[in-house]
């Protein structure tokens, strides 16, 4: 009964707010329209209405999706900190790394089921009634430790939102190993993730035995970077107390993993650059381009830069404490670690294909609108979530006794 | 007629015109096919049915009677093929007669569907070594004194497969400056393609044949990724098979028609070669630089090539240990 | 009167010809090629578009060349081989070949060569010929075994319609095999071995096979590679790949 009630008063409070509230909802609104439309577009031509072709198999879905899973994992970031080093300021607020999470996998799973060409068949890999090759296929791995991510982080969040809800206490014996369990599972969905494209031993930008650390170096930059924007904005908006120190810590962690990034980005340049094997290919045509084709180079310039940047700015104390520059920071690495794992990493390593062919992908207009619908609907449920769970964190929905003794 | 008798009479040919409507057959056939098991998983009697359905769908779709085979591997039998990069002359006939016989999507001008071919003939360059380039090495000029590092020659692409031609199109092949290397499914004996696939949809087959069941498989095209020979291709669309030259003579594993969504490649034309018959591409090439045989007869022609020519495999450094051979004379 | 009904005859059964042949007609507009259908060489392995039993034509061909992609009955149009001259030593009733005789442009060559030939055709060294251009360009120069073979090695000069072995022995311009493997020893081995070659029809080891002879696709006056860089005659290839899409060209590919 009080678990009913939770949820209603959870989701009341999540869709009733101001003006503000309303425009951004409407405005993900909008393209989740798109997306509508879109989707409707590629199910019934085909994946033809997109851009991809037999040379370039893999594109912007695949790209999204890999970026998501590495936000996704870096809640590991808000939690580890709280429970590990039970570091307060964050440990009031470790439930919103747990809502990233939560979106964060909802919205890869919309990227992967517009990357198939056939979701109709997703029964298929049910075990049972259909055929799941594991272990031998590393997406069946991908498939667990997501699916596994995504209960955990629910039931984490929500068992710490409703015991916040109902005053109850936390029972640690519950509870602890869930975010032990959460906080290793982290680590393993974008490791995972990782091996699924390095295991590809015909893709020698791929093939590197760097890419799942340097996957999750760059989620834990480019993590926290969402995170902290969601905290400013959160505290902008909401009662919501969310503390300096807990945003400063992030922003260590951001700059921290950002570094380690550029590091691992440049092992790697030099690494193939030097001998300049046929297998650095992928990245001379990411870096300078080939044979006149040209498309990606901007895209890696542009992410150098803004990293580089971004790094050198945050590496100053005072900078990490303006908030208002902080916020654009975080703002351009999101955007700079999207630019250099999405369109540099995955693109350039179908390019070119495994025979020598150089072709250039452009993403067609409907595949460009589900992208935007995805992570749209992906932020709207965000921000329910947040919406809801600031109620319950600041108390204002909490279980009221007599309420409940009035229901039949 | 009056007005009752009237109305009455449109409802009985729109009820009539409802069950003969061919989108009903298709859809009935569609749903029963979208629940069906793995092929390799069915009993006798779900194969047969499986079958059936998909006679009646493709004669339907195609104003055709198609047959659809189920010819298991044959025993004793380990399928290969060994091809003569020496002799081929690029003139792409393998790939076209491929294409038509297993009824591959063509292009199509509206864009609803792309062009499939399962062969790529690439072409080779045989070098272009000039006087002038010998001492245009680096360093140039400055530092040559403490000699040069790299030669003026280097990125001279001879024989870099990376590196050929895909789309050329001369007036006649071979050409004096060129030499051709085509390049399809290897039907490796350790195929990457298989180990990835999160549904096995893809596997390799008794005869050594890797297949793809195209009703079981689920597009996410893990094995386009994984394949070292970029042998496999995806049905964008809906396939665009001209009505009048629909090859009606298919395998369930092989060359019948596929659908939107899924993948496909060259399967040694299971629908010929396990009744006996030479593949397509093996009897188009003019010059008969294909030969295909049982690997485990030593008399057969596949394995005489192996014998006495100098053979090789083509990204040997990756393991997949290819059932296609390319070989010298 | 007599010749007047001879006419309408030939008037009605011209006209009627399409409806007693309407599956030829129907294949071929099937196969839409508007060139000459051919096997290996165009112009020297030609064939037609006819219906098989089955209904199926006997060939589908490429519409933008002419070349014959598949065989629908791969023995149609065939003889038994001469085993014994392809070196067999059983003689399995799998070999089949294509006559050459319907292909060749002047055969039977007894149609004008009816006479034995004068002195001076005897001659066995190169020297210049007035006929025959079309075959052989320059005789001077015979593009066959550096000017120590001549047509006569080969011709018989006895009886046009044959060729003749270095022993003698009258070959058959269907089955010339023998006579080129009386020097190229090495082919011949791999031609029986099925590893030089081209075969159509069943793969295994005893399988039904048409094998191709020497000629069809080799031109024995024009064997020395020239300017072709391979044994082959020059052929037409078939369209390329259409571009990838997003690819408005493919100029990269040679930069």
């Amino acid at each position: 009964m009080k678990k009913i009630m939770f949820a209603r008063d959870f989701l009341m409070y999540s869709v009733k707010g101001g003006v503000k509230f309303y425009v951004w909802l409407l405005f993900l609104g909008f393209f989740i329209m798109l997306w509508g439309f879109g989707n409707f577009q590629q199910l019934t031509k085909g994946m033809i209405v997109t851009g991809l072709n037999d040379q370039t198999t893999w594109g912007l879905y695949v790209a999204n999706f890999v970026f998501l899973v590495g936000v996704a994992a870096s809640a590991v970031t808000v939690v580890f900190p709280s429970y590990i080093y039970n570091y307060k300021p964050l440990k009031d607020v470790a439930v919103i790394g747990e809502l990233v999470a939560i979106a964060a996998i909802i919205m890869s799973t919309l990227f992967i089921t517009n990357h198939i060409g056939r979701p109709d068949r997703a029964w298929h890999f049910s075990p049972g009634i259909g055929i799941f090759n594991w272990p031998d296929a590393i997406l069946t791995w991908d498939m667990i430790v997501l699916n596994v991510y995504l209960v955990l982080n629910f039931i984490c969040a929500f068992y710490f939102l409703y015991k916040k809800y109902s005053r109850g206490k936390i029972n640690k014996w519950f509870y602890m190993p869930l975010i032990y369990i959460s906080i290793f599972w982290a680590v393993s969905i974008h490791t995972v993730t990782a091996f699924m494209l390095n295991t590809m031993a015909t893709r020698p930008m791929w093939f590197h035995s760097i890419v799942p650390i340097k996957f999750i170096a760059s989620a834990f930059a480019a993590g926290p970077a969402f995170i902290i924007l969601a905290f400013i904005i959160i505290r902008k908006n909401t009662k919501l107390i969310i503390s300096d120190a807990a945003i400063n810590k992030m922003s260590e962690i951001m700059t921290y993993a950002l570094g380690i990034t550029l590091f691992l980005s440049f092992s790697e340049i030099v690494t193939e650059l030097y001998p300049g094997t046929e297998h650095s290919y992928s990245l001379k045509y990411l870096m300078f381009g080939m044979h006149g084709l040209t498309q990606l180079v901007p895209w890696f310039w542009a992410s150098v830069i803004i990293n580089v940047t971004a790094f050198i700015v945050l590496l100053i104390p005072a900078a990490r404490k303006n908030y208002a520059l902080l916020f654009y920071l975080s703002a351009l690495i999101f955007a700079g670690i999207w630019i250099e794992k999405g369109i540099g990493f995955i693109l350039s390593g179908m390019v070119p294909t495994p025979i020598g062919e150089f072709v250039e992908y452009t993403p067609s207009i409907i595949e460009i609108f589900n992208c935007l619908g995805n992570w749209a609907i992906g932020l709207f449920i965000f921000t329910l979530l947040v919406k809801g769970a600031a109620g319950v964190l600041t108390g204002e929905i909490k279980h009221d006794a007599l309420n409940v003794s009035n229901q039949p | 007629m009056d007005r009752r008798e009237f109305m009455k009479s449109i409802g009985i040919t729109g009820a009539a015109a409802l069950l003969s409507n061919p989108d009903e057959l298709e859809a009935k056939t569609t749903w029963a096919e979208h629940f069906q098991k793995a092929f390799r998983l069915m009993t006798d009697d779900e194969k047969d049915q499986a079958i059936k359905r998909l006679e009646e769908r493709y004669s339907e779709e195609h104003g055709r009677e198609v047959k659809v085979g189920k010819e298991p591997a044959m025993d004793g039998v380990l399928f290969g093929q060994a091809l003569n990069i020496q002799k081929c002359i690029g003139c792409r006939r393998c790939v076209h007669s491929c294409v038509k016989e297993n009824n591959q999507s063509r292009h199509d001008p509206q864009g609803n569907a792309t062009e499939i071919e399962w062969i790529r003939v690439v072409k080779m360059e045989k070098g272009n070594f000039s006087a002038e380039d010998r001492d245009h090495g680096h360093p140039f000029k400055k530092g040559e004194e403490y000699g040069i590092s790299e030669g003026g020659h280097a990125h001279n692409n001879v024989g870099v497969v990376l590196e050929g031609e895909h789309y050329y199109e001369p007036k006649k092949v071979p050409e004096k400056d060129s030499f051709y290397f085509p390049i399809q499914c290897h039907q490796c004996e350790n195929p990457p393609c298989v180990k990835v696939c999160p549904v096995k949809a893809t596997y390799r087959e008794a005869d050594g044949v890797v297949v793809i069941d195209y009703n079981w498989c689920i597009g996410c095209r893990m094995c386009m990724g994984a394949c070292p020979y970029w042998a496999r291709r995806f049905n964008w669309g809906e396939p665009n098979i001209p009505k009048d030259d629909l090859n009606t003579d298919t395998h369930y594993l092989g060359n019948r028609p596929r659908m939107k969504g899924v993948v496909e490649k060259c399967h040694f034309c299971l629908q010929r070669t396990r009744k006996g018959r030479y593949p397509a591409c093996v009897e188009a090439c003019p010059v008969g630089a294909r030969k295909f045989g049982n690997l485990l007869d030593p008399e057969s022609e596949v394995r005489k090539v192996l014998e006495r020519k100098r053979v090789f495999r083509l990204k040997a450094d990756l393991n997949t240990f290819p059932k296609f051979f390319y070989y010298m004379d | 009167m007599n010749c007047m009904k001879k006419i309408f005859i030939i008037i009605v059964l011209t006209a009627l010809s399409p409806a007693v042949i309407p599956s030829s007609a129907v294949l071929a507009d099937e196969n839409k090629s508007t060139k000459e259908c051919y096997e290996s060489i165009e112009g020297r392995t030609n064939r037609d578009i006819e219906p098989l039993k089955s209904g199926e034509p006997n060939i589908k061909c490429s519409t933008a060349t002419g070349a014959v992609l598949l065989w629908g009955d791969p023995f149609d149009g065939t003889i038994p081989g001469d085993t014994a001259s392809f070196g067999l030593e059983a003689a399995p009733e799998s070999v089949f070949v294509r006559p050459r005789e319907k292909n060749l442009k002047y055969f039977p060559c007894t149609m004008c060569h009816e006479e034995e030939p004068g002195q001076d055709l005897q001659i066995m060294e190169p020297h210049p010929i007035t006929m025959h251009e079309d075959i052989v360009k320059n005789p001077m120069d015979l593009q066959h075994g550096k000017g120590s073979i001549w047509c006569f090695d080969c011709h018989n000069v006895k009886n046009r319609d044959k060729l003749i072995d270095r022993k003698g022995k009258e070959i058959s311009f269907n089955q010339p095999v023998k006579l080129c493997g009386g020097c190229h020893a090495g082919i011949l081995r791999d031609f029986r071995d099925g590893i030089h070659g081209k075969r159509i029809g069943m793969w295994s080891r005893d399988g039904k096979k048409r094998w191709w002879v020497c000629t069809e696709c080799h031109n024995p006056h024009d064997v020395e590679q020239g300017d072709r860089n391979s044994g082959f005659a020059e052929l037409s290839p078939e369209p390329a790949p259409h571009l990838p899409k997003g690819m408005t060209n493919a100029e990269h590919e040679r930069k």
